[in-house]
């Protein structure tokens, strides 16, 4: 769908959020490079972005501009040779409530061990590719079923132990005492030395077959959520046995299988077929309702996030340009590389040929001084050639970085 | 799995038929008074060369001959080994069980090392260890075989006197002979054996024997294989899945070994038939400088003095290991590839 | 000429795998062991001046004894069993190395990128029974296999040297043709064909440089694997007779010496470790390089 169209079909119920809400996400002055044999590429030059509470983002910009390595950054999933070599990213896990204010926690300070506790759990991501995004070789059961494993083994091991100790007025065997202990003690801490001594040996792992099973259960539970018909039988099956909308959703499910607060959804939609990525809109706009309170919508469609999101962020050469609230950005784009973006894609009411954006993508090994959009910027002068743009508030929660912006109208 | 089973066995049949082809036809570059040499059964019948000839047709077009042999092949005749002053095919069950004992012992350690050192090696890419290990395989991979054997013996036979070559030690040998009631052979693999008859001093004799050998054998086999691990490996880990299974929360311990290491051992199953043909290749230069009698001296031997039937032999013996190879090949394959089926 | 590296996108591709190749330390300490052992492989008449100029393999010998003497001031490295001298065939060992691998590995690989080549591109009856008789030769080992000829034929150096590119071209055909078969479908060979350009052009224009690049890498693998091959095959008394300047014929001649007398049991040691280590270095020279070619044509570690 085109933007214009979505844009007007939200007029009307469209929420006001944006400014004044409690943000879960501040990066403040992110700085990302890759070192590689070319030289340095300056993937994030300085990336400030707040992203509010409980609303849709979107965060928009052409390939290679930054907004890949800015979300695994939220997740400290930076690749070799990549690395963060500056600023904060500060985490809100809780709105703040009447008596205490939020708090935030800089996950770039933050231990591997809390990422690992945050991600999956917190935090959590949908890949591009779901083709590629799941394991070949493990089926769909298992791969849903660990993020489970990994976040609610306290929680299932408890409920276990629960049946355990309500299975019945039989006395219970040896074996079924052995494993009560064993379930008691994974749920107060899944792990211990010696669980996971026990994991690894070949018959003493097999403890954990019904903390496994629990596990497969609620993945089929929630895969039947989904609006995956008979999940039983497919958490059996293979990634290679599903369609592409069928894999997209199982790699939604392992993200949801928490319920995160934060739902990052990258490019979650952009190989799919037109009436699939429809269907995935749809139930991410669902689960935005139910299960989860914020999404970061990560995508090079302007369709896509006029449709979806409340917020909008733009993203060129390493740098946000722009942030403001979707129908503001869109009615009103004040940076020149928006308004250019905008009018270089065909809307309803298109007259007349298409615009498109002078010049290319710039190299980032050796980017241009000051704002990186000025070779291309039609009402670009002398500062932009030599001093970045500071982000300033041009209206109401409309921030833009740019010394001449484009007029409003 | 019929269909499958059906095409496995003609592979078999057709890789015996060009095997035998193809060193039939190159043997018929001997004399045919060298080749028959192959019809003789008893050491007296070598000194009538020429009626042999006559006798068994050797000046017959290739295609008839061939015929006659399969003939022979087929109703258990292989022919006679010089070297073993035996008929082929009850050498060989002389010969096998001491070079299966060697590849029983280095098979695990080559698996196991392998497979251990290239998942390190790609999980902490460019640490020490890594360059260390690299450079232990292509250093390994440099080394010929007998070489490296000569020299382990040298330094620990020569100098440090603990490890000898041979199988068993004179001592243990005459041991053995004298008390012929309490050793049964049953395996005919020295160290098996001393434990299947409860006797710990026969099978410690044997392992001692054993340790250079299945060194050697271990050192020079495992760095075909550590190295496939190790690049293996490393592309796995650059692939979207792992991301992914970092991104639900998995801890490296199940990303690498849960995830990515079962997905790298599908290239190492591809060289699998490499490993065995090395080991094969190995076990040849290992008996013959260790001076351990199995098939490996045996065929060195055979070669040195001519003795065709048990190239021959041999060459179909290799074909069947082959055969045999790329079946459990496709077999772990599957079970490895959820993707592939056999049919 | 004029070369523009810039231009000419093969040529600039080229530059960056040199430039990626000399960053590697390994490869050039390989490039350095080569250039020394092709140095003394050319100048082997004036480091070591022949004895029989008629006959310049032929080792040198001071008398008959069985027990190798060590290193004096006219033996350099000492003599080996039946005293030849050790200095001497090192150096003309090199020689024969460099004539077994190139002759060897040069054979196979033009057999096997020609067969590799035709086969993989126009498939058919013909690539089917190629590829059949490939499984044939692919199911008996290298040694296994070139030993049988070797025998058939009869012993020596030449002969083993045959043997030995009678066996490996099975392996150049294979890596050949699975090249050729995935750049066969490419757009671009499909657009070439379209164009109407002929088969032979396409084969050398478009599909050989691609798929040349592993075939190199084995290539020079095999340099080294040849040399240990029919070094092997010398030491059993299957190659090069006694008294022949070749690496493994000499650590033959000392085979019976690699333990020395109860007092002094590593008495001996040059005897094997010269002309072994000569082999070792000899082929770790060529594996290095192999190794960096191989990171320097991959296109996944490429960039990096």
């Amino acid at each position: 769908m085109s933007w214009d169209m979505a844009v007007k079909e939200r007029e009307d119920g469209g929420s006001g959020a944006g400014a004044g809400m409690h943000p879960i996400i501040e990066a403040k002055d992110l700085v990302a490079n890759f070192y590689t044999y070319e030289g340095v590429v300056k993937a994030l030059n300085g990336v400030s972005l707040t992203i509010p509470h409980g609303i849709t983002f979107g965060l928009v910009g052409e390939s290679g501009c930054g907004k890949s390595v800015f979300v695994r950054s939220l997740m400290g999933l930076v690749q070799e040779p990549g690395r963060i070599d500056g600023g904060e990213l500060i985490f809100y896990p809780d709105p703040p409530t009447e008596d205490a204010p939020a708090q935030g926690v800089d996950l770039l300070k933050q231990p591997e061990s809390y990422l690992r506790r945050l991600r999956g759990d917190r935090i959590s991501m949908i890949f591009q590719e779901p083709n590629a995004a799941l394991n070949p070789i493990m089926t769909v059961g298992e791969q849903v079923a660990e993020s489970f494993l990994f976040h609610r083994g306290r929680g299932m091991s408890e409920k276990i132990a629960a049946d355990l100790d309500a299975g019945g007025g039989r006395t219970p065997g040896p074996v079924k005492a052995v494993l009560r202990v064993l379930y008691g003690m994974s749920a107060r801490n899944p792990h211990a030395r010696v669980l996971r001594f026990m994991n690894r040996v070949p018959v003493l792992k097999r403890w954990r077959w019904r903390l496994l099973r629990e596990a497969l259960d609620r993945s089929a539970e929630l895969l039947g959520r989904l609006g995956i018909s008979n999940p039983e039988a497919v958490i059996e099956r293979y990634p290679h046995n599903l369609s592409g909308g069928m894999k997209q959703r199982i790699v939604i499910a392992m993200a949801l299988a928490c319920r995160p607060v934060l739902l990052i959804a990258d490019e979650a939609t952009s190989n799919l077929d037109v009436t699939i990525q429809a269907q995935i809109l749809d139930l991410l706009k669902g689960l935005k309702e139910t299960e989860i309170s914020s999404v970061l919508l990560i995508t090079h469609d302007l369709g896509v996030v006029a449709e979806t999101c409340d917020r909008v962020g733009v993203m060129y050469a390493g740098n946000v340009c722009e942030i403001a609230d979707v129908r503001k950005l869109f009615r009103n784009p004040r940076h020149p590389y928006t308004h250019a973006l905008l009018n270089a894609v065909p809307k309803m009411a298109q007259e007349g040929p298409l615009e498109s954006i002078e010049g290319t993508v710039p190299n980032l090994v050796d980017p241009p001084p000051g704002c990186r959009f000025h070779p291309r910027c039609p009402n670009a002068g002398v500062p932009c050639r030599e001093v970045f743009p500071e982000m300033r508030e041009m209206g109401v929660g409309h921030w833009v970085a740019c010394y001449f912006p484009v007029e409003e109208n | 799995m019929g269909p499958f089973i059906l095409r496995r066995l003609f592979f078999l049949i057709f890789v015996l038929f060009g095997v035998s082809v193809l060193i039939f036809g190159i043997l018929m570059s001997f004399s045919p008074e060298r080749r028959a040499a192959a019809y003789i059964t008893t050491p007296q019948q070598a000194k009538d060369l020429p009626r042999l000839v006559q006798k068994y047709g050797l000046d017959d077009p290739f295609y008839i001959q061939y015929g006659r042999w399969v003939g022979e092949v087929a109703s258990g005749n292989l022919g006679w080994s010089l070297v073993a002053a035996q008929p082929v095919w009850t050498a060989f069950w002389m010969y096998f069980p001491v070079t299966l004992e060697l590849n029983l012992y280095a098979a695990p350690l080559i698996i196991w090392f392998g497979i251990w050192l290239g998942t390190r090696s790609a999980i902490h890419r460019d640490d020490w260890f890594d360059h260390l290990s690299r450079v232990f395989a292509i250093v390994g991979w440099s080394l010929p075989t007998f070489l490296f054997a000569l020299v382990l013996l040298m330094v620990f036979y020569g100098y440090f006197r603990i490890f000898p070559p041979g199988i068993i030690g004179d001592e243990t040998a005459l041991y053995i002979m004298n008390h012929p009631e309490a050793f049964t052979r049953y395996t005919g693999m020295v160290t098996v054996d001393g434990i299947l008859n409860g006797n710990w001093r026969v099978a410690l004799d044997g392992l001692r024997h054993l340790v250079l050998p299945v060194t050697t054998q271990v050192i020079v086999v495992m760095a075909l294989l550590m190295r496939v691990m190790r690049s293996g490996m490393i592309e796995e880990l650059s692939k979207d899945y792992v991301i992914t299974a970092r991104a639900k929360g998995a801890d490296d311990r199940t990303v690498h070994l849960r995830h990515a290491r079962k997905n790298a051992l599908i290239p190492v199953v591809t060289v699998a038939g490499q490993l065995v043909a090395f080991s094969m290749e190995g076990s040849i230069a290992v008996e013959v400088v260790f001076n351990r009698q199995g098939m490996g001296w045996w065929l060195a031997e055979s070669a040195t003095q001519l003795d065709m039937p048990v190239l021959m032999g041999m060459c179909l013996f290799m074909g069947l290991v082959f055969v045999i190879t790329n079946l459990v090949i496709d077999i772990l394959y599957a079970a490895i590839d959820p993707r592939i089926r056999l049919v | 000429m004029h070369v523009d590296w810039e231009k000419h996108p093969r040529l600039r591709e080229l530059r960056f795998t040199l430039i990626k190749i000399f960053r590697n330390p390994t490869a050039v300490l390989g490039g350095i062991l080569l250039l020394a052992f092709a140095a003394t492989a050319v100048l082997a008449p004036v480091i070591a001046p022949p004895r029989y100029p008629d006959s310049p393999y032929r080792m040198p010998r001071k008398g008959y004894s069985p027990i190798p003497k060590p290193p004096s001031e006219t033996n350099v490295f000492g003599t080996t069993s039946g005293q030849y001298d050790i200095f001497y065939g090192v150096v003309w060992g090199t020689r024969t190395a460099f004539k077994i691998g190139l002759f060897v590995v040069g054979f196979a690989a033009a057999v096997g990128i020609f067969l590799g080549t035709v086969a993989g591109f126009y498939g058919g009856l013909v690539d089917e029974l190629l590829m059949r008789f490939v499984d044939v030769v692919f199911a008996v080992p290298t040694l296994v296999l070139a030993m049988a000829i070797v025998v058939a034929f009869g012993r020596g150096l030449e002969n083993v040297m045959i043997a030995l590119a009678l066996v490996v071209w099975r392996n150049y055909v294979r890596v050949m043709r699975s090249g050729v078969l995935t750049l066969r479908d490419q757009e671009y060979v499909q657009a070439a064909r379209l164009m109407g350009v002929s088969d032979v052009k396409i084969m050398l224009r478009h599909i050989l440089p691609n798929a040349i690049y592993p075939v190199l890498v084995i290539a020079t693998m095999d340099m080294g694997s040849m040399v240990i091959t029919a070094s092997f095959m010398s030491f059993v008394g299957l190659g090069a007779p006694k008294g022949y300047a070749d690496w493994g014929q000499m650590v033959a001649l000392a085979r019976n010496y690699i333990v020395g007398p109860p007092e002094d049991p590593l008495r001996f040691w040059y005897t094997i470790v010269i002309p072994g280590g000569c082999i070792v270095l000899f082929v770790l020279a060529w594996n290095l390089i192999g190794d960096a070619l191989r990171d320097a044509f991959d296109p996944r570690q490429r960039r990096r």
